[in-house]
């Protein structure tokens, strides 16, 4: 689905390491009965190759295309590097529910709260990117870890979010470096059509997923 | 085993480096996530070292190896920490030769990790005392045998990390119906001695007729 971070994982992988593949999307709020079939979940992604082999939970599916295809490695070869990548990954698991719950806010009194929430998180980040003294999360050079998280971080403009990272300025400059990436960049939604998609979201539309085509 | 030793609380001193050539293990005897970790230290001949954590009283020095003081924790000679029981399992297979423990296909790898998923889908479904809800239903009974003999071994849970199963388990007991049926300790070991020999009196063990 254009708009589902989960799955934009797994574009920015699939484009980062030029593999060949095709795109179907599911209407999340009118799934089709098949869809099941690829996912006992009912979610996106889901992978499936010509072999008929179905990978899903988009973690996984990253981990799978890297392992699966040649070219650049995002994930490293070094055990405790990769194991590194990993135990930021847990760090970042409380973000994503975070996000959509400021998103569903029925009042401003929980945006505070959920805001408060939301800088300990990203205090987090900004703590690995700190201690590591390197721009991205996995050294110098964008991987695998960058990719899993940053789908979020383009959502923090839309939802005027952006003043969480101010007092976070590696996570701010880290951001901006992300956006310089060809796989990031190639899959920017403009923020008008995001906002387009949240609202009809919101009101459980079933055409919010094709917003703007 | 090399993890019989008391745990070590508040107040006690912090370990040494450790020595080439090992690795050592943050643990507690009874944690299910530590197990998962000493399995596969045991599993790939992995020459290490364990040292138990008194989870309820947890040492000061303790929170330089893990910010929350959660065990597992692996801890190299190059002082390189590792944390959360199943990346510390990868790590090992990954930087240990031997027998790997994951498979080399791509694909197969993604299998056992989607099991995984599935797997915490199970311990994380609840948000009721039941697993349908605030009764006992068809769900609770079919998953019960399995927690039962788990639970008769007294190891089904950890102190802090399953208390919503811990829960489920203690309200299962309370149901008439699971009540009526619950193995006796002793007989089903006994049971299980006598059937991991391929005896087959086993199947009658603890029959008084």
């Amino acid at each position: 689905m254009r708009f589902c971070p989960f799955a934009q994982r797994t574009r920015l992988v699939l484009k980062a390491k030029g593999i060949r593949h095709e795109i179907i999307n599911i209407n999340l709020k009118n799934k089709p009965e098949w869809f099941f079939k690829k996912n006992p979940f009912g979610l996106v992604p889901v992978l499936e190759n010509s072999q008929g082999q179905l990978i899903y939970e988009s973690a996984i599916t990253c981990e799978y295309l890297d392992e699966e295809y040649p070219g650049k490695k995002l994930l490293p070869d070094d055990p405790y590097e990769k194991a590194c990548q990993k135990m930021v990954f847990e760090l970042f698991s409380k973000v994503p529910s975070l996000v959509t719950s400021f998103l569903r806010r029925q009042n401003e009194e929980d945006c505070y709260g959920l805001k408060e929430e939301l800088w300990k998180e990203l205090n987090k980040l900004e703590e690995v990117l700190t201690n590591k003294k390197t721009t991205f999360f996995g050294g110098n050079s964008l991987s695998m870890i960058d990719y899993l998280i940053w789908p979020w971080f383009e959502w923090l403009e839309v939802l005027e979010l952006n003043d969480c990272v101010d007092h976070t300025p590696k996570l701010k400059l880290w951001m901006a470096a992300m956006r310089e990436d060809p796989a990031v960049s190639a899959l920017l939604t403009e923020p008008k059509v995001l906002r387009g998609f949240f609202n009809l979201y919101l009101q459980n539309s079933p055409e919010a997923c094709d917003y703007g085509l | 085993m090399e993890d019989a030793t008391r745990a070590l609380g508040k107040g006690t001193l912090p370990p040494g480096p450790v020595p080439e050539g090992l690795i050592r293990v943050y643990s507690m005897r009874f944690c299910p996530y530590a197990h998962r970790t000493r399995l596969v230290l045991r599993a790939k001949g992995i020459r290490h070292e364990v040292i138990n954590i008194n989870l309820r009283n947890k040492p000061e020095w303790y929170y330089t190896k893990h910010p929350f003081g959660q065990i597992p924790v692996l801890e190299n000679s190059k002082c390189q920490l590792i944390y959360e029981s199943v990346i510390a399992c990868e790590y090992l297979d990954d930087a240990y030769p031997g027998r790997k423990l994951y498979p080399y296909d791509p694909y197969e790898r993604a299998r056992q990790k989607m099991l995984l998923e599935l797997f915490y889908k199970i311990l994380g479904y609840q948000n009721t005392i039941f697993f349908g809800g605030d009764c006992i239903s068809m769900i609770d009974y079919l998953f019960w045998p399995w927690f039962e003999r788990l639970d008769v071994y007294g190891i089904a849970d950890c102190l802090n990390h399953t208390p919503a199963l811990r829960l489920w388990t203690a309200a299962m007991k309370q149901d008439p119906t699971v009540c009526a049926l619950l193995i006796d300790k002793n007989i089903f070991l006994g049971f299980l001695n006598l059937y991991f020999q391929n005896n087959p009196d086993a199947f009658d063990y603890g029959l008084t007729c």
